[in-house]
């Protein structure tokens, strides 16, 4: 009788659990876990249908699917398992998506066979279709890592549509002269400039209108799409910038121009994330092919906050770098993530991603070991060192346990991502056959969270305070990075060392410890733990300082990080200032890297800048009308922290320290 | 001579990175100036030798700086001390680029060879001039209040003679 009433209390527990799940959702009682993610509106019908799901395949994940160990690091709030929710069905996280093999051969969606674009408006139209189509197979970002590459022929095949139509209209072709006869038709034949130049002028100056408003529709669609249950927009990234024909710099350029345009009322585009990649001898000084597209990309940064720059130079990137090869290029998922090597040989970027990642909460370790407590005089490193070697254990266990889930899922599961190949070789699978040994060219990453916070309760200053305490914090990288490559070597797997992109993170395993240790100072006095290795927000350091501080971890963080710097004050007005900054970090070899500003938008009046309670332009006070907020999270926009941010990322945003004040 | 404000790194106060040092006291008034407090000569802290060369120490050691803003207040009612600064900032950090903002207009600044004024003047390279005049405030004006007020190129005027509009590069 007794033994009864046990388990029909533990099914009465169960049972309360998940009728609580559910009414925190339905009644919006849980703001934090409906803002969990920035670009879902969780307070929407289609937002909270899909917390539904995603609670539930959490919970259930927890309970049933988890390996026990792994799940009490998870109680013991040290090690965090992100897209939890689709652990149990085996999702992957992110890829670069093979454009020009895409468009060049067609593609089929699903419900029917896409051709290839005999546009570059029609291209751009499809690259839309493409991230929308992908995104569906996977939880994590969407990104075409050299869309000016992949875009360029498409450019050129409008150009020789309009070229053919010019000599037509002009009538400039020559008796009995065929198509066939010019051989192919390119913006860079300057013979044929030379021949026909009404004809040459016109198709350029229809080619050049018809990019522009090939990339303002691309970037509509992407700012408009709905996905995901409805609940979303797409984690799109463009990366480009080192194309150097006449119709990749075409494509740049008009996207460039269409990013700083903005959308209908001119306001600043939140997708495509877009990165601008950064090569010596290619645009980074005057008189090389791309400068004047780089210029160009400062200034549409000190507008829009985009593009980021990533650095093609950084020695991690430069290792495997083919001039004659754009995917062997360095190139980002937007929130900072880095797939290039590959221990398997696929040394490029398209047609693979990563596949899911842990994080550890340096902080509570270092609370732990540290002597924030009062415990000690002195850090007990050898007992921290001892107690990160069980959790990385754990954590890795973790990942592979969830890469067997993953690598047993067929092809049919991922269906537009294997059939179509977005994921290289996935077109040679049958829709039962299991995608495991495809897999294997993903990533498998360990991240981190709080190295300023872990610095301070172990030793009582943090990495920017105190020479010898940044000395400790490069060793604890370095020796992160030791262990994901000793895991790579003994288990033939491409496991890399994340600068976790914390969003939903941030705050989480602050409020916890908080609740452990009560709030000290420094350490789990503030809402959220301070992103990866980044200085913290609100210590004040020069812009020059905060770049060298960080530069030396990103080389050691194999699978992403990003530094930011914080501009405050109008950075469209000064260019000079933006560049200057740009090119510091990058000569730091700061592998990806971005300048924040505030973009403040008034309703009223559309003037965009700095707006404090009162609309400079205006008049029009806060009270009255709304002022448009936009600030960067983890490497992407979003609409407005105010109303979409969770609480710990609004908290980081009110702290952060403007590097010029 | 006291300073009311001291910014190790801005982008408000003239093109690319620079310091900015706001120096206390002004007796122009301009009505809807936006820090009437700075018209005080005795508001902020002194700017003593000691604080003198920890802001120059800063300077010389920030590899991303494009050079000096001085403003205030109005730094030329100060000018024979601010040009001991600027002395001392040359002697120890090298060339460095100065911009100055004053209520003045470069003629009057000019106008006297003879004057601290001018002396000031010519140890600057770009100077924001004239009143703040409400009427014609402008927020969309680069470095600077109302449409009245202009940026100019010192080194050209005072060889040339005549006030010279500077230029940024970027717009060149």
């Amino acid at each position: 009788m007794s033994l009864m009433t046990k388990a029909i209390g533990k099914e009465d527990h169960i049972l309360d659990e998940v009728i609580r799940l559910g009414d925190d959702i339905a009644n919006s009682r849980d703001l934090e876990l409906l803002r969990e993610n920035a670009n879902l509106n969780g307070e929407s019908f289609s937002g909270k249908m899909s917390k539904f799901g995603s609670e539930y395949a959490k919970w259930y994940a927890n309970h049933f699917i988890m390996p026990s160990q792994l799940v009490q690091a998870i109680q013991d709030n040290i090690v965090y398992v992100h897209d939890l929710d689709q652990y149990a069905i085996g999702t992957t996280n992110c890829i670069f998506i093979p454009f020009g093999k895409l468009l060049g051969q067609g593609f089929n969606t699903g419900n029917g066979s896409v051709r290839p674009p005999n546009s570059i408006m029609t291209a751009m139209a499809l690259v839309a279709i493409i991230f929308q189509s992908q995104q569906n197979s996977q939880y994590g970002g969407v990104s075409a890592n050299k869309l000016d590459h992949d875009l360029a022929p498409y450019a050129a095949k409008s150009f020789a549509k309009y070229f053919l139509k010019g000599l037509d209209y002009f009538e400039e072709q020559e008796p009995g002269m065929t198509a066939a006869d010019l051989g192919e038709i390119s913006m860079s034949r300057l013979d044929l400039q030379e021949r026909y130049p009404r004809s040459f002028r016109y198709a350029m100056r229809e080619t050049e209108s018809e990019t522009l408003q090939g990339a303002e529709s691309l970037i509509h669609n992407l700012n408009t799409m709905s996905s995901r249950a409805g609940g979303q927009i797409p984690f799109t990234s463009i990366n480009y910038g080192t194309c150097t024909s006449p119709e990749g710099r075409l494509v740049i350029d008009s996207i460039l121009e269409a990013t700083m345009k903005g959308l209908g009322s001119g306001e600043t585009p939140i997708f495509p994330i877009q990165i601008f990649k950064c090569k010596k001898g290619v645009n980074q000084a005057p008189g090389e092919p791309n400068y004047d597209l780089f210029l160009k990309a400062a200034e549409c940064s000190a507008r829009r906050l985009y593009p980021n720059f990533a650095n093609l130079d950084a020695p991690l990137n430069l290792a495997y770098y083919d001039p004659s090869d754009p995917d062997t290029e360095f190139a980002t998922m937007g929130c900072r993530t880095r797939v290039l090597a590959d221990r398997f040989g696929r040394n490029h970027l398209s047609g693979k991603g990563n596949l899911s990642f842990n994080t550890l909460n340096l902080v509570k370790l270092g609370i732990e070991h540290g002597v924030v407590l009062g415990r000690r005089s002195e850090a007990d490193e050898a007992g921290f060192y001892r107690e990160l070697d069980h959790y990385l254990n754990i954590a890795m266990e973790g990942l592979l346990h969830r890469f067997r889930i993953q690598s047993a899922q067929k092809a049919k599961a991922s269906d537009f991502m294997m059939r179509e190949g977005v994921w290289e070789g996935g077109e040679q699978l049958a829709p039962e056959d299991p995608v495991g040994e495809l897999l294997k060219h993903g990533s498998l990453s360990i991240g981190f969270i709080g190295l300023a916070e872990c610095m301070k309760a172990m030793y009582g200053k943090h990495h920017a305070e105190d020479e010898e305490v940044y000395q400790k914090a490069v060793r604890l990288i370095r020796y992160l990075r030791s262990f994901c490559d000793r895991q790579s070597e003994k288990l033939n797997l491409n496991v890399t060392l994340f600068a976790t992109p914390a969003e939903g993170l941030s705050g989480k395993f602050t409020k916890r410890d908080r609740a452990s240790y009560g709030s000290i100072s420094g350490v789990t006095d503030r809402e959220y733990y301070t992103n990866s290795f980044h200085v913290p927000v609100y210590y004040s350091v020069t812009a020059a300082t905060k770049i060298k501080l960080e530069a030396p971890f990103h080389d050691l963080c194999n699978a992403g990080a990003i530094s930011y710097i914080e501009l405050n004050g109008n950075a469209r007005a000064n260019p000079a200032a933006f560049l200057k900054i740009i090119q510091y970090a990058l000569d730091q070899q700061i592998s990806y890297f971005s300048i924040n500003h505030p973009i403040d938008r008034c309703s009223a009046c559309g003037h965009e800048g700095i707006i404090g309670a009162t609309c400079p332009s205006c008049g029009s006070h806060e009270n009255e009308v709304h002022i448009r907020r936009l600030r960067r999270v983890t490497g992407y926009l979003t609409g407005d922290f105010q109303t979409r941010f969770n609480s710990a990322k609004q908290a980081e945003v009110r702290d952060r320290v403007k590097h010029t004040s | 001579m006291n300073i009311c404000g001291y910014s190790p790194e801005s982008i408000n106060e003239g093109e690319g990175l620079r310091a900015a040092i706001f120096i206390s006291g002004c007796k122009h008034y301009c009505p809807g100036c936006f820090s009437p407090k700075t018209w005080n000569f005795e508001y902020g802290e002194p700017f003593t030798l000691a604080r003198q060369r920890e802001i120059i120490r800063d300077i010389a050691g920030n590899p991303l700086l494009d050079g000096l803003t001085i403003l205030g207040g109005d730094p030329f009612f100060s000018a024979r001390e601010v040009s001991g600064f600027i002395d001392l900032l040359h002697l120890e950090a090298g060339p460095v680029p100065v911009w100055i903002y004053s209520g003045y207009t470069y003629e009057e600044l000019s106008a006297a060879s003879d004057s601290d004024e001018y002396a000031l003047l010519g140890r600057c390279d770009v100077l924001v001039d004239g009143r703040y005049v409400e009427a014609l405030r402008d927020p969309s004006l680069l470095y600077r209040g109302s449409s009245n007020q202009r940026l100019i190129d010192i080194k050209q005027s005072l060889e040339h003679g005549e006030a010279i509009l500077w230029q940024s590069v970027f717009t060149k």
